[in-house]
């Protein structure tokens, strides 16, 4: 009980009615637009365009999935397996560079370190604009356009800094006389002591990767050519560049390409939160 | 081995390398796949970067590519659309940051409060920031479509408008318009970070300032923002810098249109690679929207050191 009960007539009344009031509206205001979407995939083409238009669909109908799936011109099957995979290779590698990048960081004394440290901040802030021309000529001169090796490795270039940030404060956090009295080499300790107990701040660190890598639009776009190497945000932008919009199979597309990362986050936010605010926190 | 003192430590046989030496060579070890990641993907890119903005480089006209040194630079600084750009750039970092800032402290005010359903209110909350950016872009352009979109409608009904407005052709609406999908995707960032501090402050500072005669307003004032105050720092720091480099919105929602209305720098960046294929000018403006980023990120050093201090 921080703030309320406590008599004052001004608490209650903000404690109350200010409290369910804002609460109704912020939900509304976060759902409304995903809802209105939703709504709007489970319409068919005559109800879309309709004037009035509706809310609630007459004639509700799956259709709109079943098309954007199965399409040939935007296989969102196809986009969605390609995102599924760059997400989850991004992510395994990522958690694997870091967590070695993290432990020498937190453990070992040597020249340089806070250089490193500042050096991991500062990428973390780098636009992905400046990144996409000279990358385009580097995936170009190695041959790797319209391959995943391209995309994966570009999405290093965000997650990798900011997992290493994270997975430092974590280790930090493990006190130090667990390893050193367990009698183990350093890489041991690593796998048998660290790692089980950072486990939570792995955890969140792999799924900031992942859900960031399922979000990547401007990698995505530049460096495939081929429909069928899109991942789902590139895959979106296409359909809309490529023909006058279908709202219905977009609709529809947006929710494939929502619905994952919505339940990662449902499941796993309370680690994902603790993880990105742990930082912050400690200034 | 040298075993006539039979102790458990045994003197080892003299490597090549020293102890210290080794252990140095191992610690680098484990940074290296790190480094060989940024090495490729950031470090080496960016010094191509700068390369590539010492070239003229339209890849329509070939047989034009030379050096012209800071010929682009030149440009840039002539180039009155550069200068809108920045402006634009400063229009949506503040609008969208500040604006985010305060609906986001609002909610986290809230969701910080003893209710039923916390955790189910908290997750709808935080949602709009995991969705990716281009599903959040067409999500609210078919919000803003003048014909079939909800606004209108909604707006119509209230009795609040009679003609349809096209959100995102009008020039003097659009930038509010893309903005405001901005403030709606941001504002569960501000929440997740505010939230996080005001759980860390001490129930026991507040029931102190309760017995000192603090009504609630004043317990506001007096304890709950100065003791946030370092992750506001962060928060909005990061935030702005974030938000100043941040393209995909704008970039599917009006591509900076109409008439570069929306035009903010990293956008125009990408515009003059995709559209114009001007690739040295892309460039050069790519490595000053980095100058701008190293002169913020310094600041927010200075500024986090200073609050790390007041943190203890």
């Amino acid at each position: 009980m921080k703030t309320r009960g406590l008599g004052d007539p001004l608490e209650r009344f903000l404690g109350g009615p200010v409290l369910w009031g804002g609460l109704v509206l912020g939900t509304l205001f976060a759902m409304g637009p995903f809802l209105w979407v939703f709504l709007a995939s489970v319409k068919t083409r005559v109800e879309l365009y309709a004037t009035p238009i509706t809310y609630i669909p007459v004639q509700p109908t799956f259709q709109n999935y079943v098309d954007a799936w199965t399409s040939r011109l935007t296989p969102f099957s196809r986009f969605f397996a390609n995102s599924l995979w760059v997400s989850s290779v991004t992510m395994v590698a990522t958690i694997v560079i870091s967590t070695l990048a993290g432990y020498a960081l937190a453990r070992f004394r040597f020249v340089g370190k806070n250089t490193l440290m500042l050096v991991f901040l500062a990428t973390q802030m780098f636009p992905a604009v400046l990144l996409i021309a000279p990358l385009l000529s580097q995936w170009h001169a190695l041959g790797l356009i319209d391959t995943y090796q391209a995309l994966i490795y570009s999405n290093f270039s965000f997650t990798v800094p900011f997992t290493v940030w994270m997975l430092v404060g974590y280790f930090e956090s493990i006190p130090r006389e667990l390893e050193e009295s367990a009698m183990i080499g350093r890489f041991g300790a690593l796998l048998r002591i660290i790692v089980p107990l950072a486990a939570p701040g792995i955890a969140a660190t792999a799924i900031f990767a992942f859900v960031s890598s399922w979000s990547e639009l401007l990698f995505a776009t530049t460096f495939t050519t081929r429909t069928d190497m899109r991942t789902l945000s590139a895959g979106l932008l296409y359909m809309v560049g490529q023909y006058e919009i279908q709202w219905g199979q977009l609709g529809a597309g947006v929710m494939i390409s929502t619905i994952p990362v919505a339940i990662l986050f449902i499941f796993l936010q309370k680690h994902l939160i603790r993880g990105l605010t742990a930082g912050a926190l400690k200034g | 081995m040298s075993n006539q003192n039979a102790t458990i430590a045994v003197p080892a046989p003299r490597a090549l390398l020293s102890h210290a030496t080794r252990e140095t060579l191992s610690n680098y070890a484990y940074l290296l796949p790190a480094a060989i990641c940024l090495g490729g993907t950031v470090l080496f890119p960016i010094l191509k970067a700068i390369h590539m903005s010492l070239y003229y480089n339209v890849l329509i006209k070939p047989q034009e590519y030379r050096f012209i040194g800071l010929g682009n630079y030149v440009r840039m600084v002539q180039d009155p659309t550069f200068w809108l750009t920045l402006r634009n750039s400063f229009t949506w970092v503040f609008w969208s940051v500040s604006l985010q800032f305060f609906f986001g402290f609002l909610v986290a005010l809230i969701l910080n409060g003893q209710f039923k359903g916390r955790a189910i209110y908290r997750t709808i909350n935080l949602l709009p920031w995991i969705i990716p950016g281009v599903v959040v872009a067409l999500i609210w352009e078919y919000i803003y479509q003048p014909n079939y979109g909800p606004l209108n409608d909604l707006l119509r009904r209230a009795g609040l408008m009679r003609e349809p407005v096209a959100w995102l052709s009008n020039l003097n609406l659009v930038m509010p318009a893309v903005v405001f999908t901005n403030i709606w995707r941001g504002i569960p960032f501000f929440t997740i970070m505010i939230l996080a501090g005001l759980q860390a402050i001490p129930d026991e500072i507040y029931e102190a300032a309760t017995v000192d005669g603090a009504g609630v307003i004043q317990r506001f004032w007096s304890v709950t923002l100065p003791m946030l105050r370092p992750i506001i720092v962060v928060a909005t720091a990061t935030r702005i810098i974030w938000t100043f480099n941040y393209a995909d919105l704008i970039f599917v929602m009006t591509s900076g249109g109409p008439a570069n209305a929306t035009q903010i720098t990293s956008t125009y960046t990408l515009m003059q690679a995709y559209s114009d294929l001007d690739w040295g000018y892309a460039a050069t403006l790519s490595v000053i929207l980095l100058v701008i980023m190293l002169v913020f990120t310094a600041l927010y050093l200075k500024l986090t050191k200073g609050v790390e201090s007041v943190a203890g």
